[in-house]
């Protein structure tokens, strides 16, 4: 079979269009699904087990199920268990934000625990109270660190809001089947929709190691 | 090493013992404090006094519970039994083996350097001197920044202000822990084998900055493995071991003429007699 | 609008259920099979000398890497017996898919777990005379197995809920026929919940033993 891309250009900004759809919901997801796994992370670091129980059943669920079925789950279930109807993008968003919430918690949780404890004496050895302690040592460390594995789960949510496809949002993934569907060019649209991916995840990866090796610097 | 060698390395004169009639800054009644469930003790029934313009050097063999009595001292730990005074007001008990907070009040008259710098690495030289006194005393930024660059200026790291930690050398790294802990103009210095982690030419540049302090009568309990120093910058050396002080008095007596067995025995090991 | 739960219903399809089971179990465990192989062989080119051989093992990770599962088992399925034109079965077709993927990324897991062993102990081996294969096999392989251990058991969790993926190219796993018994019952309620509650149980103890060899080995490493 013959394989001719140029057939891809044609269809150009229909493709963009998708790649907007997916890049406008991963950064969403991923804002306010890091904010929850903030909150999550303290929960579950907490001392308080009425706090860090269920806290450490939500991130176990998550983990431990497929983001298709979480996907599937609130996609058909929530309106169902909230007896209203719910738009679909209203529900992959929620179901990418519960996921991402997960896995960014597990960040943070990484993060305040390789705070030495040596910090902890110097805080109090200084007189520090526990708000300043927190506001002023302890926070902003633990957000350093966080930040690369905080940019690699975002580019983890970037790949895996491909499956918003499979409820009918028209994401990168979603348009790149449609296209490939109605032209009969598999190759070509596939290939080029996986193409756009590695173009927007690539320099990302590299620019965690970057980071990250910045951040080995400061903190070793 | 011969000790001329050793003698050379620290550059000013042994500080003479201050006998002034200065007040009670520190007393120890009946500490008691263990571990795992009373399983180690590592401070049984202690007392211990301690006046301003004194020099304390605290030795023993590793494990006898220097750090603990320093950790204790600083709030970092907790007691079983017993009381601490600081000047008359009494600031620990032992009720529970859990840190008590401190009073700032209180705190802010006790400095303490740690063997492992424990400098914070997001914050600039600057930004880790200036932390606590704006954050809890209150300081204006300029006030701090004032205070902390005389200070950076007499430890010899004036073009460090800007710099972090991770910039700087295990010395300078010490040098700028001890001016923090200085900040606050504390009536009372601990510091914890803050040489141990140090090369030698480093070592050199920090025990020169604690002999400065010591010319300016700040009060210091030292906890070091380097007997040369110790004999150089106490006014008193404290022998501890299993949980008790051995023995006690001017450096000259205990390394040259110790009293207990126990004492001679672990000078023998550490130390190369004259 | 009260909603009725009703779990009875599914005890009629549970022989439906149980051969999804068995086929996502066999994608799992074939995927990991060839991930935990491949993936070494790819590590071991990705750190190779020779450009040659590294350049495409670097291209091949970082691709499989960077782009979606989903479009990568898509890609398998629609584009494969195109090019090549081979016919594979959907089964070893989904464990082609998900096994190539697995196998960039545990290469990934085993490259950190070897630049994780300390320089010194390089050294070390290099004054005791070791020959490099030596210094390989009794020096930097055991330590970087230890410590990719729970890297590589993390992954083979993930490539089993990875696995439920291939439902949407109609591969009879778990995934699909919970979606197929869904749609017939009109209770997707009942059904998502079960076939979620069985995932979780499937890869709960495999992450439980992966947290506890990390534990361990974080133990190790601070004395
Ligand atoms: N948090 C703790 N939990 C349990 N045991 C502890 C703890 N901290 C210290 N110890 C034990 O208490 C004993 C005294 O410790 P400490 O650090 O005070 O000794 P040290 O005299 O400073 O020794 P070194 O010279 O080695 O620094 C040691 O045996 C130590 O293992
Ligand atoms: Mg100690």
């Amino acid at each position: 079979m013959n394989v001719n891309f140029s057939i891809v250009l044609e269809y150009w900004p229909v493709l963009l269009r998708g790649l907007g759809m997916t890049v406008a919901i991963t950064m969403t997801c991923a804002l306010v699904g890091s904010l929850a796994g903030f909150i999550l992370s303290l929960a579950r670091t907490s001392g308080n087990r009425m706090l860090s129980y269920p806290a450490s059943l939500y991130v176990e669920f998550f983990r431990g199920t497929p983001l298709l079925i979480q996907l599937f789950w609130v996609f058909f279930c929530f309106p169902i268990v909230l007896g209203l109807s719910v738009a679909p993008i209203v529900s992959v968003c929620i179901a990418l934000i519960l996921y991402m919430a997960a896995i960014t918690c597990e960040t943070f949780r990484g993060a305040l625990k390789s705070i030495s404890s040596d910090q902890y004496d110097a805080c109090t050895a200084l007189g520090l109270s526990a708000g300043v302690r927190v506001t002023y040592v302890i926070f902003p460390q633990a957000l350093l660190r966080a930040i690369p594995p905080l940019l690699s789960n975002v580019i983890s949510l970037f790949k895996e809001s491909a499956l918003i496809s499979s409820v009918g949002i028209a994401d990168l993934m979603f348009v790149g089947q449609n296209l490939s569907n109605s032209t009969a060019r598999p190759i070509e649209f596939l290939t080029a929709v996986a193409l756009i991916y590695f173009v927007v995840a690539f320099p990302l990866t590299r620019l965690v190691g970057w980071v990250e090796r910045r951040m080995l610097r400061r903190f070793s | 090493m011969n000790n001329a060698v050793l003698n050379s390395r620290v550059a000013s004169d042994p500080v003479s013992y201050d006998d002034s009639d200065s007040p009670q800054l520190i007393k120890l009644r009946g500490v008691v404090k263990s571990y795992n469930d009373g399983a180690l003790t590592v401070m049984d029934h202690l007392d211990l006094d301690m006046h301003a313009h004194e020099r304390l050097v605290i030795i023993g063999p590793s494990g006898s519970g220097k750090s603990s009595l320093l950790r204790v001292m600083m709030g970092l730990e907790g007691i079983q039994e017993g009381t601490i005074d600081f000047l008359g007001t009494q600031y620990i008990t032992g009720t529970r083996n859990k840190p008590q907070k401190l009073d700032p009040r209180l705190q802010r008259q006790i400095g303490m350097v740690f063997q492992h710098y424990t400098l914070f690495p997001h914050l600039s030289v600057l930004g880790n001197l200036m932390l606590a006194p704006t954050k809890v005393h209150g300081w204006t930024k300029a006030q701090a920044t004032e205070r902390a660059t005389q200070l950076l200026a007499r430890l010899g790291l004036e073009s460090k202000l800007h710099a972090y930690p991770s910039q700087l050398s295990g010395g300078q790294k010490q040098r700028v822990a001890i001016a923090r802990a200085l900040m606050l103009e504390p009536k009372l210095m601990l510091f914890d084998e803050v040489t141990s982690a140090l090369d030698p030419e480093m070592v050199v540049e920090v025990q020169n900055v604690m002999l400065k302090l010591a010319e300016q009568k700040m009060a210091m309990i030292i906890v070091t493995h380097d007997m040369h120093f110790a004999r150089h910058i106490a006014t008193r050396v404290v022998f501890c071991a299993n949980g008790k002080i051995v023995e006690q008095g001017p450096p000259e007596q205990i390394f040259t003429n110790p009293k207990e067995a126990r004492t001679r025995e672990f000078l023998e090991k550490v130390v190369i007699f004259d | 609008m009260e909603y009725q739960l009703d779990f009875a219903f599914l005890s009629g399809s549970a022989p439906d259920l149980l051969e999804g089971l068995w086929v996502t179990v066999r994608l799992a465990i074939a995927a990991n099979a060839m991930g935990l192989t491949l993936g070494f062989a790819l590590c071991l080119m990705a750190m190779s000398h020779w450009a040659l051989v590294r350049w495409p093992a670097q291209m091949f990770i970082e691709f499989f890497r960077c782009t979606p599962a989903l479009l990568q088992i898509i890609w398998f399925f629609y584009c494969l017996p195109f090019l090549f034109e081979v016919y594979i079965d959907p089964i070893p077709m989904g464990i082609l898919a998900l096994g190539l993927n697995l196998t960039a990324f545990n290469a990934e897991a085993y490259r950190a777990g070897v630049q994780a062993v300390p320089r010194d102990h390089l050294d070390a081996s290099i004054a005791l005379g070791l020959r490099p294969w030596q210094r390989t096999i009794y020096v930097v392989l055991p330590q970087a197995l230890r410590s990719a251990m729970p890297v590589l058991m993390t992954n083979g969790i993930s490539i089993l809920q990875q696995s439920a993926l291939v439902a949407i190219v109609a591969v009879g796993d778990l995934m699909y026929v919970g979606k197929d018994i869904a749609t017939q019952n009109y209770r997707p309620l009942e059904t998502y919940t079960l076939v979620a509650l069985i995932y979780f149980l499937l890869s709960l103890p495999i992450a439980r033993l992966a947290h506890v060899i990390e534990r361990r080995q974080d133990a190790v490493v601070e004395r």
